[in-house]
């Protein structure tokens, strides 16, 4: 036995006043009589007495639940035996941002895909439907093997708006849904490239068409002060437009009375993007435009302000003279450092302190020159370029997994969050070399990543959504499609969101931080290799046979007349005696 | 079921002595009094002749028939008695179906034991109740005033457990004999051993005319069965039938067995009933 339409069942629930009904019909007022033999009509089986009665009524309680119980299973759409068949159909649909890409006549690619699936559902006379949406993450929009008619709304209310992606995951996923030898049908806007491995029981149909685009590639902005700068990287693809006008607004921020707004005209390079950089002061929000073109979506951006995070640095006690004033003169020209205790500062300190950072070397203290060895992967050793550079280090190593070395020294090192310079700076030059402030930058830089929030106020579509949280508390997602949980804790990395919009980070129910995800991917701008085809499945299928039974089964209709019928008659003859 | 003593008690007291009791036209066994009996006694009356026996009272030798035969005749005279009554209350839950109907009942067993006191008939009252009881005498009032009507079974079930009943002169029977029975051998064995039977019915205004309209679960007020019933003008002609045939059912029971029945509607006042629907058992004093 299977359902077509398992919701009917809730029919079932009729079933509960029509048993409250017949207890309280039971519980009527009770009237003392002197000789209830009077009342009582006299039978053939008289002696039976009462238990004729409950029968009587107990029938008609069975009768009417047979009833129900057939007009539920008639809304559900029983289907036995043979009927029970189904034809359940797999949907793919392309999530991808250029299925939002207009046509000529106006209609977008993803209407053309809704009108195809339906057309296919009715063509397949599909039972039960289970559309996919490919992505860098797939999704379910509908099913496994939910009612036509609800995956077909489902794929009304879908926007297609991800970055560009391998649909062949998505294809595999598919196919595993629909079972061995049933036909996937893919719906996008090319024909697949040459190369790539299609599943053969995959039908692709593309239903896009060439066309010219003018889109955003990139949108950046960086906050200093009060003042906002927005770069923005405009691109041209195909013969359209050689020139077009950007449109860039600020909303008013705090302490601003009203916004900027700024247009500027640009022409655009053949096979090239043309930069454009915008400054505000005291911005908000700051919304970019171009000009309604095939895929608008790709030509509006909102940037909110992204002021650099500030890190606070603290100076022990114990730290000798020199390393103080170097690292004090280095603190001072450092942007967006502030220095002096507080709470979350990253505090500095002589070696052997409990301190985030120690500097100072123990031992006899011997000078390299080289050769340094040095795990370049690392991010603290990012750009550190060690030529030149003469460091007088202690024979005492430090603690910790080594990071730098020279000889046997240990000249840097890493231990339970703690970073360990080996370094007598009174006998070295290092503090003078381009080493020393890439350095101590590669180490501030760590420490803002380290902070709670998105290090990345803005994302392009597709890039991973990277987040620090602490531990002990509790953070939820808040997005376009919902509010989603976060679990762990530190440096998280959380697969690319699938549609743009702004995301709030939450802990505990307030907001915390934002970050901004822009439309914004030139490989789905480029609208030019888009096209119509039709690439039949190459494995043969069994979707031709056995069919579904066609409309809903008719014996519960009977079985539902007749028990109302002989209800009828039951009550009918016992209202007559 | 009923235990509170609601009946009007000073309305019997003032029927009570105007009115007396119908007596049985034939000889009564009895305590001497006013009555023809069927014994042979010292009224003036007389019954028969026979030949003296020894022992038998010289007073009573005819001695003209002596003179005449030269055989030593006796006259033989009858007895004067004073008849009993015996009233016997039904004590099942029905009769307390509604207060007045409990009242009724009560009233007019009262008027009858008062009634019969007057008379000098000595009346002995029996209640059918769970528990049942017997008095005689002054104590019929207060033991009507402490009965309850609180048997489950009917009348006929009743007798079984009541202390059997005496012969009399007369024996009224309260109760609404709506109960299933044999109607013929129950209205028999009451009238056993009573010169004349009175069965006086008392019913509640339900009992004659049920109100309807609307749906219940009728409760039998002795057994508690229970029949759910739409009280539908059908359903209440088809009762009105039945409450007929009952009704002429223990009326030939009662011909048959020489008594007489007489139907009591609770909703009456005591003087209404006395003067109308029981007319036959309680006479005016004079016409006694």
């Amino acid at each position: 036995m299977s359902f077509g339409f398992p919701w009917g069942l809730l029919a079932l629930g009729a079933l509960v006043p029509l048993v409250a009904a017949y207890f309280l019909r039971r519980k009527q007022k009770p009237v003392v009589v002197s000789a209830l033999f009077l009342w009582r009509t006299p039978r053939p089986r008289a002696e039976a007495g009462p238990r004729f009665e409950r029968f009587t009524r107990e029938a008609s309680l069975l009768l009417e639940a047979l009833a129900v119980v057939a007009a539920a299973l008639f809304l559900a759409d029983v289907r036995l035996g043979e009927d029970a068949r189904t034809r359940h159909l797999v949907l793919v649909v392309d999530g991808s941002l250029s299925l939002s890409a207009r046509g000529a006549d106006g209609r977008s690619v993803l209407e053309k895909v809704r009108a195809e699936a339906a057309r296919r559902v009715e063509e397949e006379k599909a039972t039960s439907v289970t559309v996919l949406a490919s992505g860098t993450v797939p999704r379910v929009l509908a099913g496994p093997e939910a009612e036509p008619s609800r995956a077909l709304a489902a794929l009304e209310s879908f926007r297609a708006l991800g970055a560009d992606h391998d649909v062949a995951p998505t294809l595999l996923w598919a196919q595993e849904l629909a079972g061995p030898g049933r036909r996937v049908h893919f719906f996008t806007d090319a024909p697949p490239a040459e190369g790539v491995a299609v599943p053969a029981a995959v039908r692709w149909t593309a239903l896009g068409a060439p066309r010219d685009n003018v889109a955003l590639v990139s949108a950046w902005r960086r906050d200093e002060g009060s003042t906002a700068t927005v770069t923005l990287r405009v691109a041209r693809f195909g013969t359209g437009p050689e020139e077009t006008e950007v449109r860039v607004r600020a909303r008013p921020g705090p302490g601003a009375k009203e916004g900027t707004e700024r247009r500027e005209r640009v022409r655009l390079p053949e096979e090239g993007a043309a930069t454009l950089r915008f400054t505000f002061e005291n911005a908000g929000d700051v919304e970019v435009a171009l000009p309604a073109d095939a895929l608008p979506e790709d030509g509006e951006a909102r940037l909110p302000p992204a002021p650099e995070r500030r890190v606070r640095v603290a100076l022990a006690e114990g730290l000798d003279a020199q390393a103080r004033s170097t690292l004090e003169r280095f603190l001072a020209v450092s942007p967006g450092v502030e220095q002096g205790p507080g709470e979350g500062a990253l505090v500095v300190g002589p070696r052997g302190s409990d301190a985030r950072v120690t500097v100072g070397a123990g031992g006899a203290v011997r000078t390299f020159v080289g050769p340094f060895f040095a795990e370049k992967g690392h991010p603290l050793l990012d750009d550190v370029q060690l030529g030149g550079v003469r460091w007088a280090a202690g024979a005492e190593a430090p603690p910790g997994r080594a990071l730098m070395t020279a000889g046997t020294v240990v000249l840097l090192s890493e231990s339970e969050g703690q970073v360990h310079l080996n370094v007598d700076l009174a006998r070295s030059n290092v503090q003078r070399t381009t080493a020393w402030p890439v350095l101590l930058g590669n180490l501030l830089r760590e420490v803002r990543r380290s902070q709670e929030g998105f290090p990345r106020r803005q994302l392009s579509l597709g890039e991973t959504l990277a987040v620090v949280t602490r531990p002990g508390s509790r953070y939820t997602l808040e997005g376009p499609e919902g509010t989603r949980p976060l679990f762990g804790a530190g440096a998280l990395s959380l697969p690319p969101p699938a549609v743009p919009g702004r995301y709030t980070l939450e802990r505990d129910g307030e907001p915390v931080d934002a970050v901004e995800v822009l439309p914004l991917d030139a490989r789905e701008s480029d609208l030019r290799g888009r096209g119509e085809g039709d690439r039949p499945a190459q494995a043969a299928g069994d979707d031709e046979d056995g069919g579904a039974a066609p409309g809903r089964a008719r014996w519960p209709l009977l079985v539902l007349l007749a028990a109302l019928l002989v209800d009828f008659h039951i009550t009918r003859r016992t209202e007559a005696k | 079921m009923s235990t509170a003593p609601d009946f009007d008690e000073a309305e019997v007291a003032r029927l009570a002595p105007g009115l007396a009791l119908a007596l049985p036209r034939t000889p009564q066994r009895g305590r001497v009094g006013e009555v023809r009996a069927a014994s042979a006694g010292s009224s003036l009356e007389l019954h028969d002749f026979r030949v003296y026996q020894p022992g038998d009272d010289l007073r009573q030798m005819d001695w003209n028939a002596v003179a005449r035969t030269g055989e030593l005749i006796l006259r033989v005279r009858q007895d004067e008695v004073s008849p009993r009554l015996e009233v016997l209350l039904d004590g099942s839950r029905s009769m307390a179906l509604s207060p007045r109907k409990a009242a009724c009942a009560r009233e007019l067993a009262l008027l009858a034991t008062e009634v019969g006191a007057h008379q000098g008939l000595s009346p002995t009252l029996l209640v059918g109740g769970a528990r049942p009881e017997r008095v005689q005498g002054q104590v019929c009032r207060s033991a009507l005033r402490s009965a309850t009507f609180d048997a489950k079974d009917d009348l006929h079930a009743a007798l079984g457990r009541l202390p059997p009943l005496r012969p009399c002169g007369l024996r009224v029977v309260v109760s609404d004999f709506l109960f299933e029975a044999p109607l013929p051998a129950l209205v028999s064995r009451l009238a056993q051993g009573a010169a004349a039977l009175f069965l006086v019915q008392v019913l509640d205004a339900e009992d004659l005319e049920p109100t309807g309209g609307e749906g219940a679960r009728l409760v039998d007020a002795e057994s508690g069965a229970a029949l759910e019933e739409l009280l539908t003008e059908e359903v209440l002609a088809a009762y009105a039938r039945r409450f007929a045939e009952h009704q002429k059912a223990l009326g030939a029971a009662a011909a048959r067995a020489r008594a007489v029945h007489l139907v009591a509607p609770a909703p009456q006042a005591l003087r209404t009933l006395v003067a109308g629907a029981l007319r036959p058992l309680f006479l005016p004093a004079g016409v006694a």
